[in-house]
């Protein structure tokens, strides 16, 4: 008589968690290969690449210097760094103040309001480009950099997002605040801000990050080789009858270093923002 | 700090900030292009402006490079907003797509009939420009075919140049079969997924996927009819090499796995990039369709310049492009050597580098043969929806190698289209 084998108890409690590495290496694989095909083609040749190779070649350094002799790239960076950053800054600014007034002030028309607000974050960007166009057209704003941040910066989203948090934000500290004689720009600014920091910074990592990958609006207002954003060189090399790859990888990689960078410096305080800022 | 100061000190702050987001302003002489690709057409452009300028000093270029979908997107943002300051002086498009752009935006470009002499060019190339007896372009760069072959193959089948010159694709495909026999070799790369071949051999006839009058033209196109059967016998015949995506596509015939490759002319290029097949290649005419109408030229791709009727330097770029484009022999020599541009303008195959005969063609005289085929491309109406229809053609290539009724097909395709089209 043969006995049936019963796993034994360490065996039942690695296999889950065998499975659950498998599941979540794959995963990682899928996530993180894109980048590696990123990496191993910036070193290879155009027709190698076209090819297919796998495997790490000899061609970066001609690529870089391909890259950096085709586009004039503290200009093009620039130009990326001034737009993102400003309209960071300023989407913050607007946003977090919409958010808050629309948490602590109550009124009759408040939730009308809010939900006229996220209304419309159900139209498409694509149905607002035109009529869009034509105002930046009046406002002789067509092919500055204000012209793409300025509709950016009272972000439905954002403002969305603020208002969430800040239904965290005890309003006794406002309450002792006001008792205490500050303003209502003083609580804002002195206890708000300190109170919601990681709030504030999970918010920089995403505008930075729309902002910086922002395509189609850029696309739109932007005219000259003199105000380009980097999103916009690299579709115009990539779009050749005969593109070379490798400068293109390159591009891509440089334009992806900046928001890796501050994902990674900001990570911990971006998972706390989205956690919530008040525990 | 009395009023005056914080008031200028607001002043000096606004100035800064506007003098941070002013960029440019155009200042009268200067010629804004947009085109695509900096290798080709922006290259080119500039090797054109630096011409007329050495004659012209006052008059300067401002050449802006977008991928080509973005220059489509940017044209049709302005033009559906009336935004017209926002555009350029000059644009390129391709040519399939200029009579979409011409006939939705009627008055936007500039008519240039009175001005150039449009008898100088490939008839084919005035016609996509044409709308109502204007012509509203610049004929820039030609997709004319030709029929590469590699003679070494062909040799050892038992074949000479001359037994592949103004073939039919019937004699082909029995050329095809012997060369597979004799060296193994597949006769093409194919891609059924992809219609740049069906609009070649539909082309070459004389008829596109829209009558004179535009309307679509599918069911009672003999021409298409004609491509698709012959698509059908070279797949029921095995004579090719099935390929997916233009890399794929390119690779068939840089491996040298197959025989022939028939498409535009600035494959040419990518042919050459093989310098160990140096002498192996020829160019003949393509083989025709062998129905009524048919001829052994065509074309595949290609793209012109627009001057937009808005521009504030309209004649400056039309007189701009007059003297370059439609005249300037010695420029057309420029960039064929230099971006293995063909241009369409019949006059440029009396200069230097389209009467060298080429080595790595066996010696023959490459670019007189196709200055000769570019004159007999058929000229055809691309319509409006030929974007469109392609998808439409596209999704019922591959029903061809499960041997599909032709017919049914086509009756598939039109119905289809319709529904695309409205």
């Amino acid at each position: 008589m043969t006995q049936i084998a019963t796993p034994s108890p360490r065996v039942r409690r690695l296999l889950p968690e065998t499975a659950t590495y498998i599941t979540l290496s794959i995963a990682a694989f899928v996530s993180v290969f894109p980048f590696l095909w990123m990496l191993i083609s910036s070193t290879n040749t155009s027709i190698d690449i076209i090819k297919g190779k796998t495997s790490f070649g000899a061609a970066f350094s001609t690529n870089v210097v391909n890259f950096f002799t085709q586009v004039d790239v503290p200009l093009v960076f620039w130009n990326s760094a001034k737009v993102s950053i400003l309209t960071t800054l300023l989407t913050i600014a607007v946003s977090s103040l919409a958010g808050y007034g629309f948490e602590m002030f109550r009124s009759k028309m408040r939730d009308r309001l809010y939900a006229l607000v996220l209304l419309t974050l159900m139209v498409p960007f694509a149905a607002l480009m035109i009529p869009l166009f034509m105002m930046m057209g009046r406002a002789g704003l067509i092919n500055t950099h204000i012209g793409i941040l300025l509709p950016t910066i009272a972000s439905a989203f954002i403002i969305f997002y603020f208002r969430q948090s800040t239904k965290a934000f005890p309003t006794e500290l406002r309450d002792a605040a006001k008792v205490d004689g500050l303003k209502e720009w003083q609580i804002f600014l002195y206890i708000y801000v300190p109170v919601m920091r990681s709030t504030f910074a999970a918010a920089f990592v995403i505008i930075f990050m729309t902002s910086w990958n922002n395509y189609l609006w850029p696309l739109i207002v932007l005219q000259s080789n003199e105000t380009k954003t980097i999103t916009l060189v690299v579709s115009s090399l990539a779009s050749a009858y005969y593109p070379d790859f490798g400068v293109v990888m390159i591009g891509t990689i440089l334009a992806t270093l900046p928001t890796l960078l501050v994902f990674f410096i900001m990570q911990r305080q971006f998972v706390a923002g989205m956690l919530g800022s008040v525990k | 700090m009395d009023n005056r100061t914080i008031l200028s000190r607001f002043a000096a702050a606004a100035f800064a900030g506007a003098s941070f987001f002013a960029t440019t302003a155009a200042f009268a002489g200067e010629v804004t292009i947009w085109c695509w690709d900096p290798n080709f057409n922006v290259a080119i452009m500039k090797e054109a402006g630096e011409r007329y300028t050495a004659k012209h000093p006052e008059t300067t270029f401002n050449i802006v490079d977008f991928a080509k979908a973005d220059v489509e997107q940017k044209l049709q943002t302005a033009l559906s907003s009336g935004t017209t300051d926002a555009l350029p002086d000059i644009v390129l498009i391709e040519d399939y797509g200029a009579q979409k752009y011409l006939q939705s935006f009627p008055g936007a470009f500039a008519e240039m009939s009175g001005t150039v002499d449009y008898s100088g060019f490939a008839p084919y190339k005035v016609q996509l420009m044409t709308v109502d007896g204007k012509v509203y372009g610049m004929p820039f760069d030609s997709g004319v075919t030709g029929f590469y072959y590699r003679k070494d193959y062909l040799e050892q089948a038992g074949f000479k140049p001359a037994d592949v010159q103004d073939i039919t694709w019937d004699r082909f495909i029995e050329i095809g079969k012997q060369v597979e026999e004799k060296t193994g070799k597949k006769m093409m790369g194919l891609d059924i997924t992809d219609a740049g071949f069906t609009r070649i051999l539909m082309q070459s006839a004389g008829q596109w996927y829209f009558d004179a009058e535009g309307n679509l033209s599918i069911e009672n196109n003999t021409a298409l009819k004609a491509a698709l059967e012959t698509q059908q016998k070279i797949l029921q015949a095995g004579v090719y090499k099935p390929s997916s995506g233009w890399s794929d596509w390119v690779g068939s015939f840089t491996s040298g796995d197959v025989a022939t490759v028939t498409t535009g002319v600035w494959i040419t290029g990518t042919v050459k990039a093989q310098a160990d097949q140096s002498g192996k290649w020829g160019v003949a005419p393509i083989p025709s369709l062998g129905i009524e109408g048919a001829t052994h030229a065509s074309n595949l791709g290609g793209s012109s310049w627009y001057v937009l009727e808005s521009s504030a330097e309209k004649a400056e770029a039309i007189a701009f492009l007059n003297e370059t484009y439609a005249k300037d022999i010695d420029f057309y020599q420029k960039i064929l050597t230099e971006r293995g541009a063909v241009g369409s303008l019949l006059a440029a195959r009396t200069g230097e580098a389209y009467m060298k005969a080429d080595e790595f063609f066996g010696g023959e005289t490459v670019w007189q043969n196709f200055s000769d085929w570019l004159s007999k491309v058929p000229p055809v109406n691309y319509g409006i929806f030929t974007n469109e229809v392609d998808t439409a053609v596209t999704a019922h290539l591959p029903s061809l190698a499960q041997g599909a009724n032709i017919d049914e097909v086509l009756k598939q395709i039109q119905s289809q289209a319709e529904g695309q089209i409205q």
